[in-house]
């Protein structure tokens, strides 16, 4: 019994380290889809409008390393970059939500890997 | 006997505008409703709108005020159900918002006629929805008369 219960928390113990990840973690599956991230065009991409109203900076800022404001509600929005934040890409499920939620807005429609991979290296080495 | 009614009386009457200008935050708020919405705006308290009007922005999240706010399925039944479960049921708040805005509730615009245009558009309210620029315990549900500072830009 107290076997079964050790072997119980070491699964769960394991499942919750499998969870957690890193923005290199993150990085790396992304780049495995596409292809080596370009920090260079992710921020150009960042700071562009792709045919709608607003751009990444438009509610994270350049650098977006402070607080920010939403830019029709006024809500602080935490630092997007992990030197600011270490919150930042160390959930995989989380990241994606916010790609897809806010590529839509951005761009109309999803932001493919390769977009993921340069924004996200860029956003890594932002001080 | 009579004096006693009177002061229990009184202490309502003084009570009743404290009372509609309180919107409390229900204290079983799931985790969810911070971090799929209050990430963008303030916890709006569920008794701002009608069961009707929640169920029409539940059910629009895709395309929720310009922006995707999507929620998978089963994050936006949790978040339903919570706020039909404690909309508003007084008579006055009840309508179905125009375009599901609290913002174009005619209690809404009633409380906030002498709020001038340009007012709204300072940049450190930007937008009605903004409740705690001015409403400063907003967070709290608070929205009474006697707790709210204009910003002067």
């Amino acid at each position: 019994m107290l076997v079964k219960r050790w072997a119980i928390c070491i699964l769960v113990g394991l499942s919750f380290s499998a969870m957690a990840a890193t923005p290199q973690d993150l990085l790396k599956s992304y780049e495995a889809q596409s292809g080596k991230a370009s920090p260079v065009r992710g921020e150009q991409f960042f700071n562009a409008k792709h045919g709608k109203e607003w751009s990444c900076a438009s509610c994270h800022e350049n650098p977006p390393n402070h607080d920010t404001k939403h830019i029709v509600t006024g809500k602080v929005i935490k630092p997007l970059a992990p030197s600011a934040n270490p919150a930042r890409f160390t959930d995989e499920a989380k990241a994606e939500k916010w790609f897809k939620r806010n590529c839509n807005d951005v761009l109309g429609r999803d932001c493919t890997a390769q977009e993921k991979a340069d924004v996200l290296s860029w956003l890594m080495t932002v001080k | 006997m009579k004096k006693t009614l009177f002061f229990a009386a009184s202490l309502l009457l003084a009570a009743s505008p404290t009372f509609a200008a309180k919107m409390t935050m229900p204290a079983d708020a799931p985790a969810s409703y911070e971090a799929e919405c209050a990430s963008c705006h303030m916890a709006y308290p569920p008794a701002l709108l009608s069961e009707q009007s929640w169920k029409n922005v539940m059910s629009s999240l895709s395309k929720h005020f310009g922006t995707d706010a999507s929620v998978d399925a089963k994050t936006q039944a949790e978040l339903t159900n919570w706020l039909i479960k404690n909309a508003a049921t007084r008579q006055k708040y009840s309508e179905t918002a125009p375009e599901n805005r609290i913002t174009k509730t005619s209690w809404f615009i009633r409380k906030h006629d002498e709020v001038r245009a340009d007012v709204w558009k300072r940049a450190s309210i930007k937008s009605p929805a903004n409740c705690g620029a001015c409403h400063i315990d907003a967070a709290k549900g608070i929205f009474s008369e006697n707790n709210i500072k204009i910003p002067a830009k």
